[in-house]
């Protein structure tokens, strides 16, 4: 993890990871990404979109975290996230730890 | 830096074909002219694949020179039960447990260069050289692309096209599914620039850096296989087939033709002193039936499945390629169509559902015997014609994650999940499946000219290239160089050392990184009352 997304919240640092990953994308995301993004509904993301995601953020933190409490909840696949979820999830298990 | 071993993969290639594309009893010649010099002036073995021949295991038993029961990848998917849910995702190069050759020849200053390998994404943090990882979508190729500057200057290939070389999982995803006829055309005629894609970044890396070990697979070879096995089946006449079947046919040839270019170019590239060595993680063969192996399970008591609900979701869930069950009433399953097991569900806590760990043995052992009663009604042969305890075949430190029975079906097919009837179906038209024989030769200087060695293992594969960088071969290794392989002169110039065993996998530095603060204290509980922390 570099010196500038330690010093990040987890917030800032779960956009600053969407934003590296979809650079290529060719969104038309009026404003940006925020903390309200939607990662299926703005961000047009697939099933192995949202895997990568997880695998980007474990990789920024050097840590496991377990996405599938995050990803499934009861005995479901949930349907869209926005990033500040993706953030409280982080921070949850930050704190955890 | 200097090139000293260029190995070029090619997924599921198998003699059977091969043989009959590099002959030149035809008129017009092989359609594989230089591969046909290959095989006369270089040395050749079948190479045994994984006991699940299946691209990701195969592929990182290659890279790693260890079995799956060691490496611990065992599927594209990778399933987690958590009581009465089963969470499923895929594979990534953290999970596997050992190091591979790109690591080991990094960490020893070789310069390495690995194209469109799976399981590469993440690329290792110690790599020495470059890396673009096979089988992740365009739109993820920047981030797992190594090191970090070398995608942009992909981009300044001419005509470089990422959504053009890249996995596509919808696409993928057909290769097992039936086709109509222009949907199997369009499918064959889509490898045919995505090939040409990863020669070039080949080509760039090889000319423009030079590394030390130049590696790319083509896997278009499997995909072309799977749907267009009817069209290349060497035990078929294709003469009198009908205009689209000769159409497909010379499709499928014009691909291997390009390839046989590629292989050409790329060797005349790498210089005349280089060895150059090349493999598949499996061959191939016909599947004539399907067999619908949850749907017997269930017949048998062993299994529930989960309402679909009548909705776009429901339907989405239906087609999707695991498993949709009722865990709290299922006992045995098969998570995959590809990964031929069966896994058990133990209750491993008090409450969770699933058999007790004590009733293991007796399970299973029963289970194994309803399968094996799974028989041709036709013939009373047994449709199922190996099953194997993962103790037989996956022994090892990553063995707790494996099926607990891996199947062999009779005409070496893959499983099919899908909640319908009749169990066993002949299928309209045979279509490619997984051989356990893949190919591997060696070409250049040192190599054996016109030798056919005896059978190899995949594993065996690793192996050779760190020798021919020079390398010691780990201790920890399973995989061996074979001698005969090499000419008497340069096994006694360049003696086969064992060396120091691998070092941990980068992903696995911390074994209990990411897991939860009571499983941790378990962890060490355990470990102290061994005596290994104070």
């Amino acid at each position: 993890m570099t010196a500038t997304l330690k010093r990040a919240t987890p917030e800032e640092t779960v956009i600053a990871v969407v934003d590296d990953l979809i650079q290529d994308w060719g969104l038309d995301l009026d404003g940006g990404i925020g903390a309200a993004t939607r990662v299926v509904a703005d961000l047009q993301f697939a099933s192995v979109d949202i895997i990568q995601l997880c695998v980007a953020l474990e990789q920024t933190y050097e840590r496991k975290f377990r996405f599938q409490d995050l990803l499934m909840k009861d005995g479901s696949y949930v349907g869209d996230l926005t990033l500040a979820q993706f953030a409280q999830f982080v921070q949850s298990r930050l704190a955890d730890a | 830096m200097t090139l000293r071993t260029l190995f070029i993969g090619m997924d599921g290639a198998t003699f059977s074909v091969l043989d009959l594309l590099t002959s030149r009893t035809d008129p017009a010649g092989a359609v594989m002219p230089f591969l046909s010099k290959v095989f006369r002036d270089g040395a050749r073995a079948k190479l045994r694949s994984t006991p699940n021949p299946l691209t990701p295991p195969a592929w990182v038993s290659l890279m790693t020179g260890r079995t799956p029961g060691h490496h611990g990848v065992y599927d594209f998917i990778r399933a987690e039960e958590r009581n009465d849910d089963v969470f499923f995702t895929l594979y990534d190069s953290r999970d596997c447990r050992v190091e591979t050759i790109w690591s080991i020849a990094s960490r020893q200053g070789r310069r390495v260069a690995a194209l469109n390998f799976p399981f590469t994404a993440p690329p290792p943090k110690d790599l020495n050289g470059f890396m673009v990882p096979g089988f992740v979508p365009w739109r993820h190729l920047r981030r797992n692309t190594a090191p970090a500057d070398l995608y942009d200057r992909l981009k300044q290939i001419p005509d470089f096209n990422a959504q053009e070389l890249a996995w596509d999982f919808e696409q993928e995803k057909q290769a097992m599914n039936e086709l109509s006829d222009d949907d199997r055309e369009n499918w064959v005629r889509y490898h045919l620039p995505r090939e040409q894609q990863w020669y070039r970044i080949a080509d760039f890396l090889l000319t423009s850096e030079s590394p030390d070990l130049m590696a790319v697979m083509f896997d278009g070879v499997d995909k072309l296989q799977h749907q267009a096995w009817a069209y290349l089946d060497p035990t078929c006449s294709h003469e009198g087939r009908g205009e689209y079947h000769q159409r497909m046919r010379e499709l499928c040839m014009a691909y291997f033709r390009q390839l046989d270019g590629f292989i050409e170019k790329l060797v005349t590239a790498a210089g005349p002193g280089v060895q150059v060595f090349m493999a598949s993680d499996h061959g191939f063969t016909g599947s004539t039936e399907v067999v619908r192996i949850n749907a017997w399970l269930a017949e048998k008591g062993w299994l529930k499945w989960q309402d679909v609900p009548d909705t776009e979701e429901g339907r989405r869930r239906e087609d999707s390629m695991f498993a949709y069950l009722d865990w709290k009433e299922t006992v045995a399953y098969c998570r995959t169509p590809s990964s031929n097991g069966i896994h058990i569900r133990v209750a491993r806590r008090p409450g969770d559902s699933g058999i007790r760990p004590e009733d293991y043995e007796s399970t299973r052992a029963r289970l194994i015997r309803d399968l094996e009663e799974l028989k041709d009604a036709a013939t009373g042969d047994r449709i199922i014609s190996e099953i194997h305890t993962r103790e037989q075949v996956f022994p090892g430190a990553a063995m707790e994650d494996a099926p607990d029975l891996l199947l062999v079906l009779r005409d070496c097919g893959f499983v099919s999940i899908k909640n319908r009837l009749p169990v066993v179906e002949r299928r309209p038209e045979v279509v490619g499946t997984h051989h356990p024989d893949g190919v591997f030769i060696g070409w250049g200087p040192g190599i054996s000219a016109g030798a056919t060695l005896a059978r190899r293992n995949i594993v065996d594969v690793g192996a050779t290239l760190l020798y021919s960088l020079g390398l010691d071969v780990p201790s920890d290794f399973e995989g061996k160089v074979p001698p005969s392989l090499f000419t008497q002169e340069h096994l006694a110039a360049h003696p086969i050392t064992i060396g120091a065993a691998t070092a941990l996998a980068a992903g696995q530095a911390d074994p209990a990184d990411g897991m939860g603060e009571d499983e941790k204290a378990k962890i060490l509980a355990q470990l102290q009352l061994l005596g290994y922390m104070e």
